[in-house]
């Protein structure tokens, strides 16, 4: 935890939600068949430089992210080439099994728009927390890319927050340390 | 086995009136739906299937997707013949369609039949097909009836702007001696990429051919062994058993006359067929019966002719029937002797027992209705008793001795 604190630093008391992700129901539509989502997100594959996330038919893509247990969502990170990485991400928490028609017919539970600074760096963007106390599933739907190209590249999507059950203990620890 | 929702577009526009695939287009485009709707619900039992049309008033969905197999082909009756063709909206519809499905977990796939000319333009497909491909939706596209070098064009476009890692498949079926259902059977649209469909696919292509399927008796071996051993092992000890009786059979009729043991044989291989018909074996069996009936001809005809040629013998015969029967009254002997020689072949025996004068006018007698002056019934006794008049002596004697 201490070591990831010098690029994305973690606010004390939240984790990465990465071993809450139930990675049997995660599903991602438009993506690239050789780029799909386990490289963005999976542990080790993310850091990976060589493998990144891409989007198929056009710009878009639409992930769908469940979790193991009710989670609350602090903030959230992108990585990614500065040219495609995302621009616009919309975030619904809640909804399952959208799709391209319908992702305008809700109000997003949130709106980020990235900068090619986050993309470098990926510099997590703190989010809307009251909305997000109770997220079951996450639903992130990226619009568009930095220069409007084609294809949409993501490097690493890191989710951080915390749970609802029980707060998590590493996090506990480090409240101690400090 | 993979989990799927499909829907099935039919083009019932008025250019499938025509006959070039027999009976007519449509016909042979209803046919194969019925194969496609039966092969997706075998593979996996979770598996439903819609069907709607893409032609007349305008595109309608028949039946959302289901896996009641009754539903489908019901709705398939009674479709009518008639407008054009909007394949785009089709495709658009049936995505919609297969939006809404229960079961979130499937996966989606469009299976086309594109029979009339395409009137959209290649742009507008290939956008459909990205679309199709954005979200994750399979396109199985069967070019049939009109045939032109554009429609094959905008329909390989469709297709490469759908297909996603070689889920989606075109199949040309050209104009032919082969039926559509045929030729789509071996294609990857039955099959389903090489997996699953297959061991249906075998079946349905074995009972297409017509019987010429290389299995004996209708059963693949492969996917029930035991129980095309045992109709194989049960086929042959029926052949033996027959030849063995038929043998004994052709021994018997030259000791004693033909009828009884006509009548047994042909009891026995009135058994024996049915137990080979109920084991549903194919030509096999009927050339099987085919035989059996002219053994039983040629001992039938030995029979008649032994009676006719040698009245003594069938007088032995008449004689140890009645003493069996031993009964005096010469009316229930005759009833007797017609139960016994009830084959409808056996018509000499009948026909001894009609010219049995007496009888036969009292048995008219009693018959309501009936009076025995009238002219008609007299010449009939007449013709009667002309045709049978060499057996007239032999009935007297036996009745005779009944009598006493």
């Amino acid at each position: 935890m201490s070591g990831e604190s010098a690029t994305t630093a973690i606010h004390k008391g939240q984790v990465d939600l990465l071993d809450f992700i139930d990675w049997t129901s995660v599903e991602c539509l438009n993506q690239s068949t050789t780029h799909s989502l386990p490289n963005a997100i999976k542990q080790g594959y993310r850091e990976d430089e060589g493998l990144h996330l891409e989007s198929d038919a056009d710009e878009q893509l639409l992930l769908y992210i469940p979790f193991t247990q009710v989670i609350k969502l602090y903030s959230i990170a992108f990585k990614g080439p500065e040219d495609e990485g995302p621009k616009t991400v919309k975030l619904f928490s809640n909804k399952e099994h959208m799709g391209f028609s319908n992702v305008n017919d809700y109000p997003p539970s949130d709106t980020v728009v990235l900068s090619p600074e986050h993309l470098q760096v990926g510099k997590p963007v703190l989010l809307k927390y009251v909305k997000f106390q109770n997220v079951r599933s996450l639903t992130i739907f990226i619009e568009d890319n930095q220069t409007g190209s084609e294809i949409t590249k993501v490097q690493k999507i890191q989710l951080i927050g915390s749970t609802v059950e029980t707060t998590d203990m590493k996090g506990l620890k480090k409240i101690e340390d400090h | 086995m993979v989990l799927e929702a499909t829907m099935i577009c039919i083009d019932n526009s008025e250019w499938m009136r025509n006959g070039d695939y027999s009976p007519s287009r449509f016909q042979a485009q209803a046919d194969a739906v019925n194969l496609i709707c039966g092969a997706k619900t075998q593979s996996n039992p979770e598996n439903t299937v819609g069907v709607l049309i893409m032609a007349g008033k305008g595109v309608r969905v028949l039946v959302t997707p289901t896996s009641d197999l009754g539903k489908i082909l019901a709705c398939m009756h009674g479709l009518e013949v008639g407008g054009e063709m909007n394949l785009a909206a089709g495709i658009q519809v049936a995505q919609l369609a297969l939006k809404h499905r229960q079961n979130k977990k499937q996966q989606q796939r469009i299976i086309v039949f594109a029979g009339s000319p395409v009137k959209h333009e290649k742009k507008m497909l290939e956008m459909i097909g990205r679309k199709l491909k954005k979200n994750s939706v399979a396109l199985d596209i069967v070019n049939f009836g009109e045939d032109d070098e554009e429609k094959t064009e905008k329909l390989e476009s469709l297709l490469a702007a759908v297909n996603n890692n070689d889920t989606s498949h075109i199949v040309h079926v050209p104009a032919g001696p082969n039926a559509l259902s045929d030729v789509l059977i071996s294609t990857p649209i039955f099959t389903g990429d090489g997996e699953g469909g297959s061991g249906f696919a075998a079946a349905a292509a074995a009972a297409a051919a017509g019987g010429v399927s290389g299995y004996d008796f209708g059963v693949d071996p492969n996917l029930d062994p035991e129980l095309a051993l045992a109709l194989r092992v049960s086929m042959e000890e029926e052949r033996a058993r027959q030849e063995a009786a038929a043998k004994k059979a052709a021994e018997d009729t030259s000791k004693q006359g033909g009828e009884q043991q006509a009548g047994s044989q042909e009891a026995s291989s009135q058994d024996a067929t049915m137990t080979e018909r109920a084991s549903a074996s194919t030509s096999e069996a009927e050339n099987k019966t085919t035989d059996l009936m002219d053994d039983e001809n040629a001992l039938l005809q030995q029979a008649l002719a032994m009676s006719m040629d040698e009245p003594a013998v069938g007088h032995d015969v008449k004689d140890t029937d009645m003493s069996e029967a031993s009964v005096d009254d010469p009316e229930l002997a005759l009833a007797l002797q017609l139960s016994v020689a009830d084959s409808t072949k056996d018509q000499a025996s009948q026909s001894e027992v009609l010219a049995d004068q007496s009888a036969v006018s009292d048995i008219l007698a009693s018959l309501p209705g009936v009076d025995l002056n009238d002219p008609s019934i007299k010449d009939l006794l007449a013709s009667m008793q002309n045709k049978s008049e060499p057996q007239k002596k032999n009935d007297d004697k036996s009745s005779n001795e009944e009598k006493k």
